[in-house]
């Protein structure tokens, strides 16, 4: 039995009943005027996120930097091995718990069985944030309040879904007292984040194109930056700025130009290809307040294994872009895989490093990339600095042309008969976070040395979907490594015995890095040297990028792994 | 992005159970095939056939006999009013001349003709969409007598196999697709846990001449486990380089391979492993 949709609560872009959304416009608006003067003592304040504090960590990235780099030295070095836990919360996904509330479009018994927690279990994915006490995180279709001293749940909340891929949720953003966050489909979903009462949702993209949302939003001034995903029936991929009070669209930017003759299409075919092009906008992109830029990795082209149908570079897929904050105009870009076939997308956080390079200060930007690549740019004006290989294994580039960009060898594209290509799909490194520790002057990164067997298996001449079939022929495991920000150069590196994913990382100047290994452990290393100097066995691989803070004098080590986060400190 | 899945098997089963039902208005659901978040409809393959027929004939001269576009007429499988149609919703009344202005013409055809239609266009939308569900081509296409010489040469294979022997059969045995897969990657490939096939061999040094061997349980950088010849379970604390751990991986040849192969080396061994019947 389907529900009435809740649409009386929201501003909707597609709810069914649009003449009953055009109805409440005037109504939302009262709010929206009295919004304008900020809330009292509001939850976060966005001109707090332009100061990185220790008291909180108020961004998906902890700062905008993406650094994921924390001044906090309480735990440290020579206390760590006496770091206990504090903690563990469970969390219960699903509409069935005590006092969840319910919201969402989806009929009462889902479809499909395990789409309440996810794929494969609950996963937490999500860096919650930590405001006054209060963490706040999200999965696929649930999003929760728990305590920070205690892990103690204060509000859940549990959206029917009608449909998606329920792969992830990278968590939730905060504006004033609203919170935010995506579902797999396809509705941003704002919450009174006191309460857990939603507020409003409004459709971002269309589920039945197979678009599904997990990114988590990312807060800069009045704009919430929304992101989507989806890789299965070529559609174009977008980054739109909403009003956190009125949930309108205040600018949208699309990854593909929309038609002939724009800049960037000429490197595609024909409008067709294009407006089927891909490049997701799923991992929450970093910004830089005093350029006003706002930067993003962009997903893979689309049909995703074959390049037949869509000759040429793809812009701006795959690529490092800086959009201007206001309007949602692309600055500059820089494309990191051209005419990708392989499902690299360049959505590794891009990490803003100031720095020197070549005797000079630098405003930098630099990622470890999904195709095996490391990029330094100049992040003013996207100036190509370093390219530099990151894992042994890679075999499908040719090279680097004259802007630092991997030619692409032909041969190692999908074919019937197949062809053996290391990294995999997965790539050499995914979304979880990276770290840059400045006093250090490494980038660290988990990276997977893999191989696969690409086999095409649409011939036509207009291929559609992934086009492709793979089968993983294994690998050398997953490692560790540290970069020199500088030339990329792999300085230090921990090859995991077991193998195993590799997961979020942490950096703090405590000198120490946390992260977890594919064998359900939780492990500080010296980020100098890679030296273990403790660990935690878990009952499940680290899932999330590990966030520290500071609450009431005592330094918290926060980090998701499977349904549950783990709290640890050191007792003063 | 990459997706991870387990469907339980029930679920597997039930595209068979709907293919007995009407088709005339979509029964059952299907469960994600893979890749695709939503339930597609599952048709069943009378209704497909007659609904492909009918394509062919009135729609194949402009939009191509796959529905993929063709002379003057788009794409039709990432269309957006196909994908979003719902029993013919959005695509009846274009059929029935909503879109003459824009050059698509009228058809007169009946209900039962279009909904037959929009059943083979929206399994065409599952079939892009769920990748789980492409069917790998013909992969034999290398040369027999070419793998046989790397197999007895560079590859080295023959230092550890025989076509008479542990290789016997083995192209009646598995299915193309498989039997590269297993050289490749045999036995499910690398891991941290036990391996009930070409297991690990561990043998953990805790003092000078005191050593412990076995089958690999487990390993990460802090603990080491392992089961001896006689049944018993052992496991070790590691610190550092004590105990000392030593793995001999007796499918190490295979993963050393990797970096090494042409993509025609692959071709040729797998075009002789299945003429070994």
């Amino acid at each position: 039995m389907l529900k009435a949709p809740s649409c009386s609560l929201g501003i909707l872009r597609k709810c069914g009943n649009y003449s009953l959304a055009a109805l409440l416009v005037p109504a939302l608006l009262v709010p929206t005027l009295l919004g304008a003067a900020a809330a009292e003592n509001p939850i976060l304040d966005p001109a707090k996120l332009l100061k990185p504090a220790t008291d909180s960590w108020p961004t998906y990235n902890g700062d905008y930097s993406g650094r994921r780099f924390s001044p906090l030295r309480q735990i440290n070095q020579l206390n760590v091995k006496s770091m206990t836990l504090a903690w563990v919360h469970r969390a219960n996904a699903g509409p069935s718990g005590p006092g969840t509330i319910v919201g969402g479009l989806g009929p009462d018994v889902p479809p499909v069985a395990g789409r309440e927690t996810g794929f494969g279990g609950l996963q937490i994915k999500a860096t919650p944030l930590m405001l006054n006490g209060v963490l706040y995180f999200a999965s696929p279709d649930n999003a929760w309040a728990v305590d920070a001293r205690s892990g103690k749940e204060l509000w859940h909340y549990f959206w029917k879904t009608t449909g998606g891929i329920h792969i992830g949720n990278r968590g939730v953003g905060i504006y004033e007292n609203w919170l935010f966050f995506e579902t797999p489909d396809d509705y941003l979903v704002s919450l009174d984040a006191r309460t857990g009462k939603e507020r409003w949702h409004i459709q971002i993209a269309d589920v039945k194109q197979e678009y599904f949302s997990t990114p988590a939003p990312v807060i800069v001034g009045n704009h919430v930056m929304v992101g989507t995903g989806g890789d299965s029936l070529d559609v174009p991929g977008f980054l739109e700025a909403v009003d956190p009070e009125t949930g309108t669209v205040q600018w949208k930017w699309w990854t593909e130009p929309l038609k002939k003759g724009d800049p960037g299409s000429e490197t595609w075919p024909d409008e067709n290809s294009m407006r089927h092009g891909g490049g997701m906008t799923w991992v929450p992109g970093t910004y830089d307040p005093a350029l006003k830029l706002y930067y993003l990795g962009t997903g893979n082209p689309q049909p995703v294994e074959t390049g037949h149908g869509r000759e040429g570079d793809n812009l701006w897929t795959c690529s490092i872009v800086a959009l201007n904050i206001d309007t949602g105009k692309i600055v500059w870009y820089y494309q990191v895989s051209p005419h990708d076939t392989h499902d690299w997308d360049a959505t590794q956080t891009p990490i803003l490093i100031d720095g020197t390079f070549e005797g000079k200060p630098r405003k930098l930007i630099a990622q470890a990339s999904r195709n095996g690549y490391y990029f330094l740019l100049d992040r003013t004006n996207g100036q190509h600095l370093v390219t530099q290989k990151i894992i042994e294994t890679m075999n499908w580039s040719k090279g680097v042309n004259a802007k630092g960009q991997p030619i692409p060898n032909p041969a190692k594209e999908s074919t019937v008969d197949g062809v053996l290509v290391s990294p995999n799909s997965t790539g050499a490194t995914n979304w979880p976070p990276p770290s840059f520790d400045p006093e250090t002057g490494l980038l660290y990164v988990g990276t997977n040395e893999t191989f696969s067997m690409f086999y095409l298996t649409d011939t036509d001449p207009h291929p559609e979907g992934y086009a492709a079939a793979e089968r993983n022929a294994g690998g050398y495991g997953t490692t560790l490594r540290a970069l020199d920000y500088r030339t990329g150069r792999t300085v230090w590196r921990h090859r995991y015995p077991g193998g195993g994913g590799s997961a979020g990382i942490l950096t703090t100047a405590g000198k120490l890095l946390f992260t977890g290994d594919g064998a359900q452990n939780l492990i500080a290393f010296d980020p100098a040297t890679g030296k273990i100097l403790w660990h935690a066995g878990l009952t499940a691989n680290v899932s999330n990028g590990p966030e520290t803070y500071m609450l009431d004098g005592q330094q918290y080590l926060v980090v998701g792994a499977g349904d549950s986060l783990y709290a640890f400190t050191v007792e003063q | 992005m990459v997706l991870r899945r387990q469907i339980p098997a029930v679920l597997v089963l039930l595209p068979l159970a709907v293919l007995q039902l009407s088709a005339q208005t979509p029964t059952g659901v299907r469960r994600p095939g893979g890749g695709a978040g939503m339930d597609y409809n599952a048709y069943d393959p009378a209704t497909l056939e007659r609904g492909k027929t009918t394509f062919v004939s009135q729609c194949g001269g402009c939009h191509g006999s796959n529905a993929k576009g063709g002379e003057g007429g788009p794409d039709l499988i990432r269309a957006v009013p196909v994908i979003d149609d719902e029993n013919g919703n959005l695509i009846g009344p274009i059929v029935r001349g909503a879109r003459q202005a824009q050059g698509m013409p009228k058809f007169d055809l009946s209900q039962t003709q279009i909904l037959e239609i929009a059943a083979f266009l929206h399994d065409g939308v599952r079939a892009a969409a769920e990748r789980g569900t492409y069917k790998i081509l013909n992969i034999v296409t290398g040369n027999a007598r070419a793998g046989e010489a790397f197999f007895n040469g560079e590859g080295k294979c023959n230092t550890c196999h025989s076509p008479t022997g542990d290789l016997k059969g083995i192209g009646a045995k598995y299915d193309p697709i498989n039997l590269q897969s297993r050289f490749l990657m045999p036995a499910g490939g690398r891991g941290n846990t036990k391996r009930t096939t070409s297991p690990i061999v561990v043998t953990v040094t805790t003092a000078p001449g005191k050593s412990v061997k076995g089958t690999l349980e487990r390993i990460d950088d802090f603990n080491v486990s392992l089961t001896d010849a006689e049944g018993n379970y052992h496991s070790f604390v590691r610190k550092g380089e004590i105990p000392r751990v030593g793995l001999k991986d007796p499918l190490q040849a295979h993963y050393d391979m990797l970096p090494k192969y042409t993509d025609a080396e692959i071709h040729n061994l797998t075009a002789w492993l299945v003429t070994l019947k």
